[in-house]
């Protein structure tokens, strides 16, 4: 019990000085690093280039020893084997034997996680089937494009069903499918409980999955948090509607500066995400079923690295298919409107609206969610809100304007 | 040990995959195949399956020490490659890592080692079927009795003239010869009498005899089989017709065996065997010669009628104790143990120094091992002569490299002492206790000292050091 509280890493006055051929200091890559990684949680690392990142989590694994200071890992020293037993670790490059096939590289680190055979066979093959390289299982490293060395890297680091992952730049060199399906994994793993250290350069895929992030430079902490508390922008509301026409906008703006005594900022058409562009091209080209010698969509996260309650979670492919059909809203026609906000954000006016539609209410099942993109990227389960915000419908606005008919609202016509 | 296995079969795989070992199999298999096209031997049968043999086997056990030293170098690109950062990740005990390597190295030596062995029997037996004159008998019986067998040899046994030598110097002493010759150091002198006296016994005249006594002669004295007498002679001044005549009696009537007269012309300078029953020899398992001189005496000892057995070159009884084929095993065993001990330096060097660094160091320790005998005698000498002498530049080294190499040649193995490949091609036994301690100071001793070193190092290395 008291193990699952312990935090999985925890960094006290961490240093860590390289010196040259004659043990002068030459380059000090992590300076007092206290850092603590909680069970359970999806932590990111980050920083620019050179700011201790790597060197910090070669000390987790025990690749490297701190000059000073002292890190723990599973309340137990880096070096210990024991603690490697619970530790997945895909590194920034992927270092495989190139003279191995992809099935035998997985084999190779199975061995050393003294896994039966029976076992590494089959996650072997679940682990191939999950990254899309089945069919190039016996194909060496050696002629492996860098992203399909990189799934393969990917892979080995799940072989053990760790209980700690860390990936250091996962989706480097990866196409937008692998970058997507190892923040799918990510996230699965982060649901099943297991504890995940995310280093990398690409902020967003940081944004997307990590619940907190430390920020390094020079070797040094210089900013860590809960994400959302750090990236929530207080002097701005955000609302997001289905399509309004010019005059709706027009009386919301004049709305808005009666109750609120400021201007709307902006009103505009979000765009989609370019990666969820893409992810649906080659979806399309994968239902179309044409040949390619890389890397395919992959399979679904392997059983063994679900959780036990979500054994039916889909796939990627699934996911963007089921995403595709349910379209809880066209996000490209939706209008988010921004308000300034005063120090907190004002529920007068969205309580305003969410009264008037409670008031006007004509059943109709043209719900206002959340934006929710076709990969699911947000939070896709409904459920979790609020009644009343589940049931919100465009003929809220309709009924705030006094319009009899809200239907016309919505004809993508009207679209300014 | 199962990482260490694996770890292991990784290693042969990528000496198998690695481009580096087929090259250093095929230029194997060019030596052995290409041996007997250029090298003749004395153009008998048996000189020419012993040159084979002998120059085959030499070149085999450089080739695969090289290609050992360089199988190293998978480990040095688990640090340039950063392959190792994977692998240390991982629930591996450095030790299985490190003894991984060495298991993988060691069989993948003793695969080639086969593929070699395998070859060089089948061209010995090549060049026994094809070697012209195909149907030449005597030279085939040579070559089954003297090369294709695993013969036991001893010595004759050196009579003590210490008792004559003191005998001597108690004369010599009392008729004053040593009045006038400074400080005579007694045992000194004892001894040069000695060997005086030794060096006396091993010539023999014209119409004279020598008995040679062998003991433990611990051969199978049934019917039908043989022994053998090896001999060389020599002479001051060869003779017109380089032949000398003798004659050689086997067996002792008084210990009730039979006598074997045997008649001799033959050349001087080269080795020569006879074959004798086998029941020349005795109960006791001792074994009486004598040799006579029956060169022709014109009234006076001359140069080419006085014959010397000498000292280098003993005179031999030689029993068959086992055959060819094992006795090839028990060669290939030795070989192999020096490959292993060899791994193990090598693969020391790669966990301390870059590849071409640890090459260089692996090297230098397979020449010291290699001349291990000829540098103690040679420093030895050396010391001895500086030993109170500091006045040079030379002699400061002389002195700094006997003190570096007696540091160090305690971990460094004598490989000439177990260098088998010569006692192999005379046709004799590579004993089963020669083996047994190859087997406990290369391997048992030395190799896990060095592997020790080896995990000792590697443990306090940090895999991902950056150097400047």
């Amino acid at each position: 019990m008291a193990e699952s509280t312990l935090p999985v890493v925890q960094t006290a006055g961490l240093c860590k000085t390289f010196r040259d051929f004659w043990r002068r200091p030459r380059v000090e890559a992590v300076k007092d690093l206290n850092l603590e990684i909680r069970p359970g949680e999806i932590f990111g690392l980050l920083g620019p280039n050179g700011s201790g990142k790597t060197t910090t989590i070669k000390m987790m694994l025990g690749l490297l020893y701190p000059t000073r200071g002292r890190i723990s890992v599973f309340g137990k020293s880096p070096t210990d084997v024991r603690v490697k037993e619970r530790i997945g670790f895909l590194p920034e490059e992927s270092y495989l034997y190139r003279f191995l096939v992809a099935r035998e590289t997985l084999d190779y680190y199975g061995q050393l996680f003294r896994l039966p055979r029976r076992v590494r066979r089959e996650r072997t093959e679940r682990l191939l089937d999950m990254v899309g390289l089945k069919h190039e299982a016996k194909r060496r490293m050696g002629e492996y494009s860098k992203g399909m060395a990189r799934r393969i890297g990917l892979a080995q680091a799940l072989i053990n069903d760790p209980d700690f992952l860390i990936l250091d730049e996962p989706t480097s060199g990866l196409d937008p499918i692998g970058a997507r399906q190892i923040k799918d994994v990510i996230r699965s793993l982060g649901k099943k409980g297991k504890t995940i250290l995310l280093s990398s350069h690409v902020l967003a895929d940081v944004e997307d999955v990590c619940d907190r992030v430390t920020i390094l430079y020079g070797g040094q902490q210089r900013a860590a948090g809960d994400l959302s508390e750090l990236l929530r922008r207080r002097d701005v509301t955000q609302i997001t509607t289905p399509p309004l026409s010019e005059a709706t906008i027009q009386q919301i703006r004049q709305l808005v500066t009666r109750l609120e005594k400021r201007d709307i900022l902006e009103v505009s058409n979000p765009r989609v995400k370019l990666e969820d562009f893409f992810l649906q091209i080659v979806e399309e080209a994968q239902a179309a079923n044409i040949q390619t010698s890389g890397a395919r969509g992959g399979g679904a996260i392997p059983e063994f690295l679900r959780k036990p309650t979500e054994a039916t979670t889909e796939g990627l492919v699934e996911r963007l298919v089921e995403a595709s059909a349910e379209k809880p809203l066209d996000i490209e026609r939706a209008v988010p409107v921004v308000i300034p906000s005063k120090s907190e954000p004002s529920r007068e006016v969205i309580d305003h609206l969410v009264e008037s539609r409670h008031d006007e209410s004509d059943g109709s099942d043209q719900a206002v969610e959340k934006a929710t993109p076709p990969g699911g990227d947000g939070p896709a389960d409904s459920s979790a809100d609020p009644p009343a915000k589940r049931s919100a419908d465009a003929g809220v606005i309709d009924g705030l304007l006094n319009r009899s008919d809200p239907s016309p609202s919505t004809d993508g016509d009207d679209e300014p | 040990m199962s990482q260490a296995l694996a770890v292991a079969r990784l290693m042969i795989a990528e000496g198998i995959r690695m481009k580096i070992a087929l090259v250093f199999l095929a230029l194997i298999g060019m030596v052995i195949l290409g041996v007997p096209l250029t090298i003749k031997g004395d153009s008998s049968l048996t000189g020419a399956v012993q040159s084979f043999m002998s120059y085959g086997l030499s070149a085999t056990a450089v080739l695969l020490s090289m290609l050992t030293i360089f199988m190293s170098r998978s480990l040095s690109d688990e640090f340039v490659h950063h392959q190792i950062f994977l692998v240390m990740s991982k629930p591996v005990p450095r030790w299985q890592f490190i003894v991984g390597k060495w298991l993988g190295m060691t069989v993948l030596n003793a695969a080639f080692l086969a593929c070699a062995g395998a070859t060089i029997y089948g061209m010995v037996y090549y060049i026994k079927s094809t070697h012209p004159p195909i149907d030449n008998r005597f030279d085939e019986a040579e070559l089954v009795n003297e090369v294709l067998v695993a013969r036991h040899a001893l010595q004759t046994k050196i009579p003590d003239f210490s008792d004559d030598a003191e005998l001597e110097f108690e004369r010599n002493l009392e008729q004053g010869l040593y009045a006038n010759a400074g400080d005579i150091r007694p045992d000194a002198e004892k001894k040069r009498l000695a060997q005086k006296h030794e060096a006396r016994w091993r010539v023999v005249g014209p119409l004279d005899a020598r008995v040679f006594e062998f003991e433990n002669v611990l051969c199978d004295r049934s019917k039908g089989n043989t022994i053998q007498l090896r001999y060389k002679t020599e002479v001051t001044q060869y003779a017109p017709d380089e032949i000398f005549r003798g004659a050689w009696v086997f067996g002792d009537a008084m210990k009730g065996t039979r006598e074997y007269p045997i008649p001799t012309r033959h050349v001087v300078g080269r080795y020569h065997t006879i074959q004798v029953p086998a029941d020349a020899v005795a109960d006791d398992h001792t074994l009486l010669v004598r040799f006579y001189n029956r060169n022709p005496y014109e009234g006076e000892r001359q140069h080419n009628n006085v014959i010397e057995f000498r000292k280098s070159d003993p005179v031999e009884i030689l029993f068959v104790v086992g055959s060819f084929e094992w006795n090839f095993v028990r060669l290939l065993i030795l070989m192999q143990c020096k490959l292993m001990f060899l791994a193990a330096v090598a693969l020391l060097g790669t966990t301390v120094f870059s590849f071409p660094v640890a090459c260089l160091t692996s090297f230098t320790v397979y020449i010291l091992a290699g001349t291990r005998s000829f540098l103690t005698e040679a420093l030895d000498f050396a010391s001895d002569d500086y030993a109170t002498m500091f006045s040079s530049a030379k002699e400061f080294f002389v002195q700094s490299f006997t003190y570096l190499y007696s540091t160090v040649h305690w971990i460094i193995p004598d490989f000439g002492y177990y260098d088998a490949v010569e006692t192999f091609v005379n046709g004799r036994n590579v004993s089963l206790v020669w083996v047994l301690q190859a087997v406990t100071e290369l391997v048992l001793i030395q190799t896990v000292i060095v592997l020790g070193l080896a995990v000792l190092l590697f443990h306090r290395r940090e895999v991902a050091e950056v150097s400047f």
